[in-house]
């Protein structure tokens, strides 16, 4: 490993925060209302490959499975500093859950011959966390998830990630090629270099695989989704007070109605 | 890609283990896979697995199980991703199970994620309800985009039926019942890992012991407006006998223990009161704690989204406020003694 590790780094297009709508008819999510974004965890995730390439050598590929428009995160990714990206696109993937978008995933990350793939802690979207993990076990890899920092050791081909673990933490050496999913807020992304966004969002193009691509057009989609969305409610807003008071008195006479 | 559905029966609750001490939302998911196993008709199944953890698997009978099946080897302990994964892939494929339930926390979800994949189950996160249909298809509910509508999951075609839950969202209630012989529930299973398959390495560990604050009835919470400073939070939770708690911005600012954070990444609580001072109301927040019965809010900012989801509100300075109320509390305290 000479030349450095092939650092692939997943980015996911989710919509804004909360312009979020939802088909009441089909229970999907009404995408296209909502300006769509960089999932903000996955900022973490490109800043953490960043550091690692920096740190053994090597290179920064971006990967997204998502529409055509989801190009633009890849160029978010290369405008801070990523090396090149690929986008998954393909009617195939349509609906498909966490089983076969990491399948996608992990058949792109086997394809670029990934020694460390790293992704956010979880979507804002759909915030299920099981990408990493599933990544991992669709390639058999090692995996490294709610992880603080990264400690790369090449000689032995080990990446040794401190995990947030219940009650304090851990420091775990896994076996490269290994899947890392960065605790949101873990460190702070670098900002787009001014150059590097111009390449990002004039030069820049990135490769595209389809379902076919990779082998994978009979295990991706709705159709191969253990889980289906088999109703929405809206939840029925808890009702509050919304008592604003003046005085400190008046809100520990509420307080004190209470315990 | 179906499978032989029928072939598949029984709920299985993973119970998450460390050093011997289990976490609380197993003994939460065995409350309600008890509920849910009544209901189809199977057995309530534990799985244990650690090393020296046949107490373990015997005090899950004794809250409730029919069985438990323990993967005792030191390769389990502390808890790895591959080496767990692989021994619940073949448990699954040999035993069959219909559901299995899983804590939604950091160890849960990393070996959620895993072991979901090559048992091709489908995974439903972070569930705030479950239940079973008619044909005992598990009803997986969880809430979408803060809390604004909730999205019931099925998995009709794919066993096991799995499930993550985050820690609070159900009652473990205290169901220890005398069972006179509970090591005879106890089957000890076949390790089908060695060591020397294994591709990661724990080598250091630091853990401390684990707050629970999911059964308090009262929650003091603080948030970035502490700015540091998270005395008031901690002297009006003594004074009310209750138990500090933070947002996630707190908890990585390192101002409170992450096993105190609340909302939709970390705990959930349910208390009689919830005071949430310096906290915006982000919805990651709001949904760890919008089932407190009595929500009061403190900010210096009039527009902040908390007071829309608070019953009493004060537009004031929490250095200021807080003290204040807390002798407020304690002057009544004395009255009264
Ligand atoms: C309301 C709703 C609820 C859902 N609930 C479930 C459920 O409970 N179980 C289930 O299996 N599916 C569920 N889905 C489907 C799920 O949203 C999709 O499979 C989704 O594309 C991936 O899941 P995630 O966003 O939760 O990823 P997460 O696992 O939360 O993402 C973690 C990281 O993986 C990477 N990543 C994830 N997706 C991509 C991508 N498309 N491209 C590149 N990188 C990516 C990113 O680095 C990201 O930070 C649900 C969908 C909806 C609309
Ligand atoms: C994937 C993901 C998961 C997340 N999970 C969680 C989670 O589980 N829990 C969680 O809490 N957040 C979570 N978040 C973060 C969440 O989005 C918010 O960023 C966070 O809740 C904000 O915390 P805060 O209210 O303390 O800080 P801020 O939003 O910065 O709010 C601080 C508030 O304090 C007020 N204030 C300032 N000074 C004072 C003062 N002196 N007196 C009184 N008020 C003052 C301000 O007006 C402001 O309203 C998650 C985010 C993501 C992306």
């Amino acid at each position: 490993m000479t030349d450095g590790w092939n650092i692939v780094v997943c980015v996911k297009q989710v919509p804004d925060a909360d312009d979020v709508t939802i088909d009441p008819d089909t229970g999907t999510l009404n995408r296209s209302d909502a300006p769509a974004v960089l999932n903000s965890p996955d900022r973490n995730a490109v800043e953490s490959a960043l550091e690692l390439r920096a740190a053994v050598g090597g290179t920064v590929t971006a990967i997204t499975m998502g529409p055509p428009v989801a190009k633009a995160v890849l160029q978010t990714a290369v405008g801070a500093g990523a090396d090149g990206g690929v986008l998954l696109t393909d009617r195939a993937f349509g609906g498909s859950d966490t089983w076969p978008t990491s399948l996608a995933l992990a058949r792109a990350a086997a394809e670029l011959d990934a020694d460390v793939v790293i992704c956010g802690e979880e979507s804002t979207d759909s915030s299920t966390g099981q990408v990493p993990p599933g990544i991992a076990a669709h390639n058999g890899w090692s995996q490294l998830t709610y992880v603080e920092s990264l400690e790369p050791r090449p000689d032995e081909g080990v990446l040794v990630g401190k995990r947030d673990v219940e009650g304090g933490y851990e420091r775990v050496a896994a076996q490269l090629p290994v899947v890392v999913a960065m605790e949101f807020g873990a460190n702070v992304p670098r900002p787009a270099g001014l150059h590097r966004k111009i390449f990002a969002e004039t030069e820049f193009e990135p490769v595209e695989w389809t379902a076919s691509d990779l082998g994978i057009e009979e295990q991706v989609g709705l159709a191969n989704s253990p889980t289906k969305v088999g109703g929405m409610d809206t939840a029925s807003p808890v009702e509050r007070e919304r008592v604003v008071v003046d005085s400190v008195d008046d809100l520990y006479e509420h307080i004190e109605e209470v315990v | 890609m179906s499978v032989d559905i029928e072939a598949y029966e029984d709920v299985w609750v993973f119970v998450e283990q460390h050093d011997g001490v289990v976490a609380p939302v197993s003994w939460e998911l065995l409350a309600k896979g008890r509920e849910l196993a009544d209901e189809t008709g199977d057995d309530l199944v534990a799985l244990v697995m650690g090393d020296g953890v046949s107490a373990l698997a015997e005090a899950a009978v004794s809250r409730g199980a029919d069985r438990a099946l323990l993967a005792d080897d030191p390769v389990f302990e502390p808890y790895r991703a591959d080496p767990y994964g692989e021994q619940f892939r073949a448990l699954v494929e040999e035993r069959k199970p219909s559901i299995v339930l899983i804590g939604g926390s950091h160890t849960g979800r990393d070996f959620a994620g895993r072991v979901a994949v090559p048992a091709h189950a489908g995974l439903t996160a972070d569930c705030t309800e479950l239940d079973v249909d008619d044909e005992g298809l598990l009803l997986a509910s969880r809430p979408t985009f803060g809390g604004d509508a909730m999205a019931t999951i099925k998995c009709p075609a794919h066993r096991p039926q799995m499930a993550t839950v985050r820690p609070g969202v159900f009652d473990a209630g205290n169901p220890t019942e005398h069972v006179s012989d509970p090591a005879a529930a106890v089957e000890e299973v076949e390790v089908v890992v060695a060591e020397e398959d294994t591709l990661s390495t724990v080598i250091e560990r630091v853990v401390g012991d684990v707050v629970d604050i999911t059964d308090a009835d009262v929650v003091v919470a603080g948030g970035a407006g502490c700015e540091g400073n998270f005395a008031p939070i901690e002297e009006l939770a003594d004074a009310l006998g209750g138990e500090v708690a933070a947002t996630r911005a707190a908890v990585d600012e390192g101002w409170v223990e992450p096993a105190r954070q609340v909302g939709q990444t970390g705990k959930t609580v349910r208390p009689q009161l919830y005071v949430a001072a310096g906290i915006s109301g982000a919805v990651q927040h709001l949904e760890g704690m919008n089932d407190s019965d009595v929500v009061v809010a403190v900010n210096t900012d009039p527009n902040a989204p908390i007071f829309e989801n608070a019953d009493y509100g004060i537009v004031g300075d929490l250095h200021e406020v807080l003290p204040e109320l807390t002798a407020l509390v304690r002057a009544k305290q004395e009255v009264t003694a």
